[in-house]
């Protein structure tokens, strides 16, 4: 009796586990992506030109300079990737970050801030 | 599972032609009816595959509480309530793809235990009358969902995402849209034949629940089962828990029941709150009756025929409608009116083989005592 109770506790406790496991895995998080000129106490980075962005392998888009853009990313970890465009032409020339959100968090990132790897590169926001 | 000795003394075709009534007329009106449509044979292998990934869980659900002798379990329609619930909740906390289904799954599993458990009580006392139980539960229970669902969800039970509240701020919207986990089961690996695609992992769930069932008809609780369908009171003598397998059976069906119908609201990708689980009971059961069951007696094979014979009567009904009449509504209608006529016609045929067969019976006996008494009499023992 007592060892099926033993068992019982533990299979439903690892359900519970399962089920956060689950829910961390698959919760939906907002991330604006932002092609803005940024103040970080006396300096400020500024956006000078067009990028492509992946996030998570997923292509964004195009993000002009003072534009922003949203993506969808499902998870804890995260990718950035950003590209430049120069002339309508991309250069190579890649700048990559990865991120990690809480379950609650949603997060703005600032692509002049993440290419001059200043640390207010990323914004997160419950 | 009593065998039905309604026509031993018919001869083989007529008696083939009586235990299929059903699958023989839809299989001639599906016949006539592809050509009225004029559906391409393409068109047709497409819609079927996806009601077959869409509908086949739902239908083997039913298997169950047939094989305990409890009839069609009207009463699934409790195990969709439940999948409906563990869907909002995700969609509520956004929680997306296959983790999305995966954890409506394990919200709702123990919501439709409890469900199951209640309608297994419930049914319990109404032995004999399980299918109109079932069915005035099924309504009964669905009072109850609309309560919580329209009134406690936002007021008692915390739910904040806008998208599916109401903006009086309690209760959920009439649809919620699914878009986030749309057919993430059905294109986990894609898969196209000739153009079809075909849902390999849906199929592959299908097929395990098959296997399940075989399987499980051999344990000991499915023998159980089975004893108790057969006859109550010969399982109790067999120191068979009667009320707990009949409940057990109700559970396990309500569960599938509710697996079947996340699995059938994924491939769709909207969910209808207030009516989407409300003719789950009836569209499962008239698809498992044109296959060819009957309240005591119900098989895999039933299932997938049921579903064949149905669904491409349901695709070609309105083409056909418009082709015969001019108007695609006509085919509609017709749509409904065969779901619940096949069950009117498979539960009327039901009892009048079970009326013959108890007259046969009957006959039998009163055979027996005659000629019992007239052997008494000729040797001058006890009258019977």
């Amino acid at each position: 009796m007592r060892k099926r109770i033993i068992i019982r506790t533990a299979l439903v406790a690892a359900l519970i586990l399962i089920g956060i496991f689950l829910y961390a895995i698959g919760k939906e998080h907002k991330v604006l992506i932002d092609n803005r000129d940024i103040s970080v106490g006396d300096i400020t980075y500024s956006a000078s030109t067009t990028y492509v962005v992946w996030v998570d392998n997923q292509e964004i888009g195009v993000i002009k300079k003072g534009e922003r853009n949203a993506a969808i990313a499902i998870g804890i970890s995260h990718k950035i990737v950003v590209e430049e465009i120069k002339s309508n032409v991309l250069t190579g020339e890649k700048h990559e970050k990865r991120f990690r959100l809480k379950t609650n968090e949603s997060t703005t990132i600032n692509i002049p801030a993440m290419i001059n790897n200043a640390n207010e590169w990323i914004n997160k926001t419950n | 599972m009593k065998k039905q000795s309604l026509t031993k003394t018919m001869n083989p075709g007529v008696q083939f032609l009586i235990n299929y009534a059903v699958p023989i007329i839809f299989t001639i009106l599906v016949a006539f009816a592809i050509p009225l449509s004029g559906l391409s044979n393409e068109y047709l292998v497409r819609e079927i595959m996806t009601r077959l990934s869409r509908d086949s869980f739902l239908i083997l659900a039913l298997l169950v509480p047939v094989m305990a002798g409890m009839g069609m379990n009207f009463s699934i329609v409790l195990g969709a309530m439940a999948g409906q619930i563990g869907l909002i909740f995700i969609t509520d906390w956004q929680i997306i793809g296959l983790p999305g289904v995966l954890l409506a799954l394990l919200i709702s599993t123990p919501i439709a235990i409890l469900l199951g458990y209640i309608a297994g009580i419930v049914l319990n006392h109404a032995k004999g009358r399980e299918m109109v139980t079932g069915f005035m539960l099924a309504f009964f229970m669905n009072g109850i969902y609309q309560l919580v669902v329209l009134y406690g969800m936002g007021n008692i039970i915390p739910i904040s995402n806008s998208r599916i509240l109401l903006p009086r701020g309690y209760g959920i919207r009439n649809a919620i849209s699914l878009v986030d986990i749309r057919q993430v089961l059905d294109k986990l690996i894609p898969l196209k034949i000739g153009g079809i695609l075909i849902p390999v992992v849906t199929l592959l769930v299908i097929a395990a629940l098959c296997v399940f069932i075989i399987w499980f008809k051999k344990t000991k609780l499915g023998q159980e089962i089975r004893i108790v369908g057969q006859d109550n009171d010969v399982a109790r003598i067999s120191g068979i828990n009667v009320e707990r397998t009949r409940i057990l059976s109700i559970v396990i069906s309500t569960v599938l029941a509710c697996y079947g119908q996340i699995i059938f609201l994924q491939n769709i990708g909207n969910m209808n709150t207030y009516g989407g689980h409300s003719q789950v009971g009836v569209f499962a059961i008239a698809a498992l009756l044109v296959g060819g069951a009957t309240v005591a007696k119900a098989n895999i094979p039933n299932v997938f025929i049921g579903l064949i014979l149905f669904h491409t009567m349901f695709v070609v009904s309105p083409r056909a409608g418009r082709a015969l009449m001019g108007q695609a509504q006509l085919g509609e209608y017709f749509r409904v009116f065969v779901s619940y006529g096949v069950i009117a016609f498979s539960l009327a045929l039901y009892a009048w083989r079970k009326r013959v067969e108890k007259e046969n019976e009957r006959k039998k006996i009163m055979n027996y005592r005659k000629a019992f008494s007239q052997s008494s009499n000729t040797t001058g023992g006890n009258k019977f």
